[in-house]
This record gives C-alpha cells, structure tokens and sequence, in this order.
C-alpha cells in the first residue's frame, strides 16, 4: 500500500497596478461629462469608441484633434444571458444580460454592456437600445470598456434594425 | 542555409519607467522607425513574430493587442513568444529560411512598472517546486554568486520599461535595404534543467554549447553584448563564450533586453563600427536559457 496523496494548499496573488494611458485618461473625463467619444482615422475614417490613441488598420497615430463624439444610443448586435456560477466572490445572484451595442456613429461595437429594463426573453439582436446614465465613473478603471459613468442599457423604443444595419458587427 | 542578416533595429530611449502608454502605443514610434531606416512599410513585411510577457502586463492575452501595432488587417503571417524578443528574431530568422518571403519584422515590449518584478518572477516560470519558497531574481542571483565566489548582489535589477523593434531580411532583399546588412553567421539557443538544484550553477552549459554552435570562436570577434544581470553573470557568460570583453546593459527591460543586445550586435555591422559582433540574450533563473547570434559584414 502507498501512503495517501497529501496536499499543501498555498494561496499566491499578485497585485498591479493600473495605469491609465493618457487617452483612456481624456476618455474618461468626458464619460464623467456625459459625452462618449472616439477616435476618427484620418486615413481611412474608422471611429473607435473607446478611442486607441492610434488606428490599427492604417497604423497613424491619433489625438484629440481627431476626437469625436457618439450618440449614447445605438443597435444590439449580439448578447448572451448570464447564469451566474455562484463562486466564490461572486456578486450576481440573478440571471443578467450582457450584450455588444454598435453606438449610432462608432465604426465597432462595444462589448459587456449591461442590459436592463426587458424582460430577458425579449432582448433580440437589432433591437435599439440607449444608455442610462448616473453609475460609478470610479468603477470599471481597468482603462478599456466604458468607465462604470453608464449604469446600463435599455429599450429605446425605436423600430429594430434590419440585420443588413448591423450583421458585420455580430460576433 | 537561406543568407539572412538583420538590416534595421531600433529601440526606445533607454531608462524608462513609470510609462503611462499602453504597450502597443510604445511599439508604434519603435517599429515607425525600425522600417522607416530603410525605406519600407508594414505592406512590405511578409513574416511579423513579437514577444511580451502576460505577467507583465497582468492581464491573459495581453500580447494579442500589441499586433495593433503592426497593421495586421487583412491579415498577417504572425507568431508570438512569450519570451526575450531575441528569440522572437530566432523565430522569424527560421521564417526566413523556408523561402517564400524575404522580409521579417520581430519586436517585443515590456512595461516593468506596474508591478513586483521579483513577486512576478517568483511565480511565473515555476509555480510548482520552488514557488513555496518564494526564490525571487535576486535570490537566484545570490546563489549563483556564490557558487562562482563572487561578492552575492544585495540588490535586484533595475527593471524598465521598453520596446524594441528589429528587420530581418534574406539574400539580395537585405543587400537592397542596406549597405551592410548584418549576416547572422550563426544563431543558436540552448536551456539547462529547469531546475537550478541540479544545475552546477558556477557555469552555463547552455550559452557554451549555444556559443559553440553559433560558431564564436571560428574568427576573432570585434565587439559582444551580452544579457547579464549582474557581474558574476558577464563573468560566467565570457567564459562560457570564450571571450575577454563584453557590453552590459545598465538596466534590465525585461523581454527587451536580449533583443536590445542581439540588435546593438547588429547594428554595430550596419553601422561599420565592427565586422564580427556578438549578441546574447537570456532569460530564467541563474542564465538557464541563452541564446547566442554572431554577425558578420
């Protein structure tokens, strides 16, 4: 007989720190301001939300002077309803929506935008969606994503879009 | 073998810490310049391998982002090494000997800032035998003095921040970019056990043999640089190579530092400062894994 497996359990963690990039910096000030805003490439006039400082297809490098503001409305492209895995540190209790939106004047969708006020069996791709406004711009400071200034998302009650508006943009 | 030889290199201004640039933005200005040198665009490469580090970065898949900087829509040939960025140059000058693309672009970033270097190394590379001990880079750099009777370091590495970028091109393509491309004559590398208790830590193996297969000693050597930490490392690293002189870096970029060392090589040719360089690069505890490239004019 070979004696038991025995087992050391050590807990390592590793901390960072997270450095807003100067873009991502001016981003947020003016998420804190209500406004979104991207980059517009002055080659090929691809808007990125949040704005890269740079864009990747044509590789120049932007700045303000090539800031531009989006509407805080725009398509559902695609979602995923969440059951929350009840691990630990796990905050969700319920069933939640998160979704990519192409904002009206952003060239790409942005992702893991939360979805509120429907009844999730509702939520469909093209359906219009606009931002609600007053969360915590301290929250989500990972420098990507939209800054936690908007708390969630919900039916604006225009018509859908048809898919030839958005199927590029369904991931 | 394919005749390939490094024809550009360029690195950020040395000393960096505290960059507030996400890694890509610090790749743009370095990879402009590497292909501005000598006069060509994105669109002319045909093979592009970078190198970071996602503990670095403190986020998995961080180094997909650094492709940003390359133009990679449509889309490119690409590879990644999660390694120095001179062994991403190995990699794209393995590339350029299968045949069917003359132009390779290898670069590597790495921000040393935003965390505990000696915390991350600890655990990055051996999260099983050595972890619970905490062993760090200064730890390793102990011992290993010891081992060699040299004075211990009290005192790790001054870690930065930065990005280098380097253009490898084959046959008549390099000899048309450049009037003289650095010919990699040899390139090797080489990794000793993975775990440094059966190790004879007052030596490295693995740059000798990684030395002797790039072929150091065949001709005398004008000028080496070489990845040491510090100084029992150069010490260990010129006997291994059989040389009597070499270049350190004052700091350690991690990621970079190699591709820094093997690119200044180069650049030493391109520059006719030298007709026969050296560059080393090395990563791991106590110069577990080495990689040696000789330049010739």
């Amino acid at each position: 007989m070979s004696e038991p497996v025995r087992f050391v359990s050590q807990k390592v963690d590793l901390d960072y720190k997270v450095v807003t990039s100067p873009v991502a910096r001016r981003f947020d000030e003016q998420m804190r301001a209500g406004r979104i805003t991207g980059h517009k490439c002055p080659e090929c006039g691809l808007v990125y939300v949040p704005p890269k400082g740079f864009c990747p297809i044509d590789c120049v490098i932007t700045d303000e002077s090539n800031e531009v503001e989006v509407r805080d409305a725009g398509t559902l492209t695609s979602f995923t309803v969440i059951t929350p895995i009840q691990y630990q540190g796990q905050e969700e209790k319920e069933e939640y929506v998160l979704a990519n939106i192409l904002l009206d004047g952003a060239s790409g969708t942005i992702g893991q935008q939360r979805v509120e006020g429907i009844p999730h069996s509702e939520v469909r791709m093209g359906m219009r969606v606009k931002a609600v406004w007053g969360g915590d711009p301290n929250e989500g400071s990972r420098g990507w994503g939209l800054t936690g200034a908007i708390k969630h998302w919900e039916p604006s009650g225009e018509p859908d879009e048809p898919k030839e508006k958005y199927q590029e943009h369904v991931l | 073998m394919r005749d390939v030889a490094v024809v550009s290199f360029a690195p950020s201004e040395p000393g960096l810490t505290g960059v507030e640039e996400t890694e890509t933005q610090l790749l743009f200005p370095v990879i402009n310049e590497a292909l501005a040198k000598i006069g060509i665009t994105r669109k002319d490469i045909g093979f592009t391998c970078s190198a970071s580090c996602d503990y670095l970065a403190g986020a998995p898949f961080a180094f997909v982002q650094t492709l940003e900087a390359t133009g990679a829509w449509p889309p490119i040939s690409e590879s990644h090494v999660e390694m120095d960025g001179a062994w991403a140059l190995y990699e794209a000058w393995v590339r350029l000997q299968h045949g069917d693309v003359d132009v390779a672009l290898a670069f590597s970033s790495g921000i040393c800032s935003r965390a505990d270097i000696r915390e991350v190394l600890s655990i990055q590379l051996d999260p099983y035998y050595l972890a619970p001990l905490w062993l760090d880079p200064l730890s390793f750099g102990r011992l290993q003095a010891e081992a060699v009777g040299q004075e211990p370091p009290t005192q790790a590495p001054a870690y930065t921040d930065a990005a280098a970028a380097v253009v490898l091109a084959a046959g008549d393509r390099a000899r048309e970019l450049v009037d003289r491309p650095a010919w990699i004559a040899g390139i090797d590398h080489r990794t000793d056990a993975h775990y440094p208790g059966v190790r004879d830590l007052s030596k490295s193996e693995s740059a000798r043999i990684a030395g002797q297969q790039a072929g150091v000693d065949k001709a005398p050597v004008d000028v080496a640089y070489l990845s040491a930490q510090y100084p029992h490392e150069g010490l260990i690293l010129m006997d291994a190579l059989g040389l009597t002189h070499g270049y350190g870096l004052a700091t350690n970029p991690l990621m970079v530092s190699g591709l820094i060392q093997v690119g200044t090589a180069a650049d030493a040719v391109i520059k006719g400062d030298a007709n026969r360089s050296v560059g080393h690069a090395s990563a791991g505890p106590c110069l577990q894994q080495n990689l040696v490239a000789v330049f010739e004019a």
